[in-house]
This record gives C-alpha cells, structure tokens and sequence, in this order.
C-alpha cells in the first residue's frame, strides 16, 4: 500500500516537473529530439514543416525542434542534450559530415536510434538515412527539357554553389538527362543559389544572347530571378523558366502562376522521417537507406499533385 | 560585481525552474555549457583589453575563422608539427591584431572603422587561402579526386575531455586565458596603462605612458585570443570553415558588456567578462534544453540584452 501510495505521489512530482519545465502534451508516449542545421533557408523551414504536420497525425509522438543556427559546433550540443534528456529518437538534418559523426555515433551507440536527414554524416554509425538523389533529378530535369524543345534548342543553366554536392549532383544529372539531344548550352553561371545573382546573371545573357529558349536554374528563386530579369526586358514570353525544389510556397505557386514552365521537387523527407520513426519505435525493421521519390510539377499536373518521376 | 553576481543567479533560478525534466540539474548539462561558451569566451578576454582601452574589435569573429583555416592548413594540409602549426597561427592571429591596432594608434583612427575594415579582410584572406572551401580531412588532390587522411591528433587532443571526462580541454584553456588577462590587468604596468588610456586618452599621453604601444599591445593580444579561440575551433569541428566565426564578435562583445564593463572604457575586469560568459552562456543552454523556437529565442535574448544592461546601469 505504502509502495503504491509513494508510485502515486512520484508520478505526479514526475508530471507536474514535465508540465511545469516544458509543458509538453503528456499522453505522447515518445519524444522526438529534431536538430535542423538552419532556418534560414525556405526549404529547411518546410522541412521543419513537413515533420510536424506528420507529426500531429500521431498524438504518441512529440517532437522537440531545434535550430543549430548553421553553427556545427551548436548542432553537436543538441545531439547531446537529446541524449541527455533521454529522448526516444533523434533526428538530425546535419550541417556538415565531419564535426557531426562523432556525436551521432556516440548517441547511437548509447541505443537511441538516430535518422539522418537529407545530409550525410561519415560512416555508418546511425539507423538510417533518408534524402533525394540531385543526379537523377538533374536528369529528369534534362530529359523533360530535351523532350519539351523537340530535341534541340538554346538554353542557359544557372547553376547553384558549384563547391556544393547538390550543385554538382543537379549539374552532373542535367547533363547527362540531354546528353541525346542537339540542346546547346549557351550560357552558364555560378548563382551561388541566391536569387539576385541569378537576376543579374540572367541579365548578361539576355544581353549577349538574341535568342534564348530556356532557363535551367537549380532552385527555383534563381528561375524566379532570370524571369524578372527577362520580364524587366520585356523577354520573358520568349522563353520557358525551369527550377528545381518545387517548394508549396515558392516553386508550386511559380508553376501555377505560370512563371515557371516546371519545377523538380527535392522532397524534404519530413513525412517518411516521421513514418520510419514511427517504425523504429514499434520495433519494425527499417531499411539503412531510403531514396525519396520526387515529382514534376507542370500547369498541366499541379492541380492533380504533380506527376512522380520514374 | 554584485550585480553580475546576482544576474547569474537569476539565470541560474531560471534554469532550476525551467529544467527539462531535470536536464538541467545534471552536471553533463553544465559541463558542456561550459564547453560552449569556450570559445567565444576566448574571444571576449581579448576584447575586454580592447574596450578596457576606450576601444572595440569588431574583426575578432572573422580573425577567428582566418586562424582556423591556417591551422588547419597548416596541420591537414602541410603535415607541419603541432607546436609549429599553433606557433604560426598565433602569430598570424597577433599579426591582424597588432595592424589595426597600429593604424587606430598611428593614424587615430577610430577603432569601429579600423576593425570593421579588419573583419572584412580577415574573412577575405580567409577565403583566399582556403580557395572559399573548407579545410578539412577530404584533401582535393591536383587531378580533382579526394584523398582522405587521418585528423591530426593535436585536433583530438584539444577536442577532448579529460580528468575522467568532466572537463574539456578547450574550457582550461579559456581558464588559462582569464587568468592571463587577471594577472595582465591587475599585475602589470601594461594592463594599469590600458585602464589609464580608457579613462582619459590626453591625460595618460601628458602622464608619459606610451599610448601608441599600448594600443598596439591590446589590439595584438585581441588577435592572438582569436588564434587560440580558432585552433580551438578548428579542433572541435575537424575542420578549417573560412566562414567560422561570423558574427562571433556580437556574442564576445555582449559577454563583456553583460558582465558590467562599461563600452566607454577606463573600467571593468576579467571577471566581470567571466560572469558574462556564464550568464550568455546559461541563457543560450537553458533556451537550447527547452527547445524554444526561433521566433521567442531572438525576441527573448533582445529584451535580456536590454534588462540586462539597465540592469547594471543601475550599479554605476
């Protein structure tokens, strides 16, 4: 009885601490630790986004965001503090490999299951690891673009941070998807993903350049850029703009405005971190690597939610 | 004193009451704060000489970041011995601190220009001799391919923690730099003169204390805390990142100023900086453990900047 009665009153010490501290939902039955590298970008926020609309489907998962601000040596302290807190899980969309495999691995070997989201940490140590393929987004990309001229035309590709795995990965891919066709690359620049250097690398091309069919951009605000920049010249009707990310808010809504011929999604991986989380804790078996699917979007498809790409 | 005392404290009931399920209570959760704050207290040692002076440094982030890159060249790339690659980047760090020091001392220039033109240098050259990537254990061979090599064990040594786990090796060296700076300000002629400089510029130069080299010597001692404050970076994330430490020098700087050293110069101590680290530094982990979103955490440390400083208003 005596047993029971101080069960009962630890219980409710242990509660009221967790409501007070925190106030958490109390019935979730697992805590999530999420560690994003930065906000700062759109398509990290919708990431962000995407996992606790996943989320909220599942009253027994709760899940603790934090932002590492793009600071490494920040992101190591959340990996810590989720270990520290005992959390069921950890996800963590990493800033960079190096300084990040240590702590991942630490947590993981400490038994708590750690998905690896969209960026990649060094060696294995983790469950699993989920993002997209930029190659073969890339070459989607091209193919549907060599299709879209008839085969051959001139074209400008507005490349992202070249020193980046994703500018490579969706330059590479592109390439390659337009390999087979008579498609010519007339002008191509490092835009560094921003959208007002896309805008003002568009607007050399348009000055060298009387004819021009299409802007290959790899994300889609530099897409969005070249068109102001070609809408500022009053040439914007003379061409189709493509972009990469297709983001609710920015891509889609480009394609539906119809600034945008088409935009390739780089899926965030927010839904299947929740799903593979879920399986994790119910103690199904996951696979180590889950490569996500990504869709096109076109004035055609977009009100029918794009069209997956084979 | 008191006062930074008691702010701390304050910070302190905030984290027993704010606790996350007793994250808080636990040493590891301490120990680490103490890690954290490391390096950006290295930082706010060297600038606490600075605006002890009547000065400020706004170039210590981007020194910092340049210090890392050089270090890590010099150890990943160049495969030089770790007291000579940490002897070279010292130097390299003293170096940029004693040219804005020689130009704010030899052209009375004031300091925010000169060491805003610093900062933006300093990042300058660290992109130059870094070619805009990161340094780090992926070394691009000339052909383009990668070879991986081992981290150099100086990077693990000052990454480490020792006596049994419970303290890093980068939290003694910050101790190391605050004693440093007591023993400096408190202990020698040099330090009286930086105090005698911030109180009254012409008085001091009419006393016959050589203004010029005191400066100098502030400024110098500025770059040579982001040097260590960059190897110890550069330890930590097992890499050289040329953009390390932007917007470091508003973290220093706040540390200093949230400790009650007062930005027109002529006071304040060492200690009171490293009160203000531990206060930064508790509020940024009691915010961290809590997982306060983005939008209340940087609407929350303005309005604490804010109490803080009308806070210590009061004092004076």
């Amino acid at each position: 009885m005596t047993v029971q009665i101080a069960r009962l009153a630890l219980l409710a010490v242990s509660f009221l601490s967790l409501a007070a501290a925190t106030g958490h939902a109390q019935e979730a039955r697992w805590i999530v630790g999420m560690s994003q590298c930065n906000l700062g970008e759109p398509w990290r926020v919708q990431m962000n986004a995407d996992i606790r609309k996943a989320a909220e489907e599942h009253p027994e998962i709760d899940v603790l965001f934090k932002d590492a601000q793009n600071d490494n040596l920040r992101q190591r302290a959340h990996i810590e503090e989720f270990v520290r807190q005992g959390v069921d899980l950890i996800i963590v969309s990493p800033k960079e490999a190096a300084p990040l495999t240590r702590p991942v691995r630490d947590a993981y070997r400490k038994g708590i299951p750690v998905i690896v989201l969209d960026r990649r940490v060094l060696e294995e140590d983790y469950t699993c690891f989920i993002g997209a393929d930029n190659r073969k987004i890339g070459r989607a990309a091209g193919r549907w673009i060599a299709e879209t001229l008839g085969g051959k035309g001139r074209v400008v590709e507005l490349k992202g941070l070249m020193t980046s795995t994703p500018g490579q990965d969706r330059h590479t891919g592109f390439r390659e998807g337009i390999r087979e066709s008579e498609i010519q690359i007339i002008f191509e620049a490092d835009m560094k993903w921003l959208e007002p250097n896309a805008r003002k690398e568009m607007e050399s091309a348009l000055a060298r350049f009387e004819k021009i069919d299409l802007v290959y951009a790899h994300n889609d605000p530099a897409a969005h850029g070249a068109y102001l920049a070609a809408r500022a010249a009053g040439r914007e009707k003379e061409m189709m703009f493509v972009g990469i990310d297709a983001l609710p808010h920015e891509g889609r809504m480009y394609v539906q405005q119809g600034i945008l011929a088409a935009s390739f999604e780089y899926p965030t991986g927010g839904m299947e971190a929740i799903r593979t989380a879920l399986a994790i804790l119910t103690g199904k078996e996951v696979p180590k690597e889950i490569t996500l699917p990504s869709r096109v979007f076109t004035k055609e498809n977009i009100d029918k939610g794009g069209e997956i790409l084979p | 004193m008191t006062r930074a005392v008691l702010s701390l404290l304050l910070v302190l009931v905030v984290g027993l009451i704010f606790n996350a399920d007793g994250t808080f209570l636990k040493w590891e959760t301490h120990r680490d704060m103490l890690r954290q704050v490391s390096v950006f207290g290295i930082l706010s040692c060297g600038v606490t000489l600075v605006i002890i002076s009547g000065g400020i440094d706004l170039s210590v982030g981007s020194i910092l970041g340049l210090s890392a890159v050089l270090f890590s060249l010099f150890t990943i790339h160049l495969g030089w011995s770790a007291p000579a690659a940490i002897a070279g980047t010292i130097l390299a760090g003293a170096a940029c601190g004693m040219l804005s020091g020689g130009i704010i001392a030899r052209f009375r220039m004031q300091p925010f220009i000169a060491t805003l033109a610093m900062m933006v240098f300093a990042r300058g050259v660290a992109k130059l001799v870094s070619g805009g990537q990161k340094i780090s254990t992926a070394v691009q061979q000339p052909d383009g391919s990668y070879l991986y090599v081992e981290v150099p064990p100086i990077f693990d040594l000052i990454g480490a923690r020792i006596v049994d786990d419970n303290l890093a090796v980068v939290s003694l060296i910050l101790l190391t730099c605050i004693l440093f700076c007591w023993v400096l300000l408190a202990r020698t002629d040099q330090g009286r003169h930086l105090y005698a400089i911030g109180g009254n510029e012409e008085a001091a130069r009419f006393a016959g204390i050589p203004v010029k080299r005191a400066k100098i010597l502030a400024y110098g001692l500025s770059g040579l805390f982001c040097a260590i404050g960059g190897i110890a970076q550069a330890a930590q994330e097992l890499q050289g990142d040329p953009e390390a430490g932007s917007t470091y020098e508003l973290t220093a700087i706040a540390m200093v100023v949230i400790g009650g050293t007062s930005l027109r110069g002529g006071q304040g101590t060492i200690w009171l900086t490293a009160l203000g680290v531990l206060i930064i530094g508790y509020l940024e982990k009691i915010l961290s453990i809590n997982a306060v979103g983005e939008e209340t955490r940087l609407m929350l440390t303005g309005i604490i900047i804010v109490l803080a400083v009308l806070f210590q208003k009061g004092e004076s």
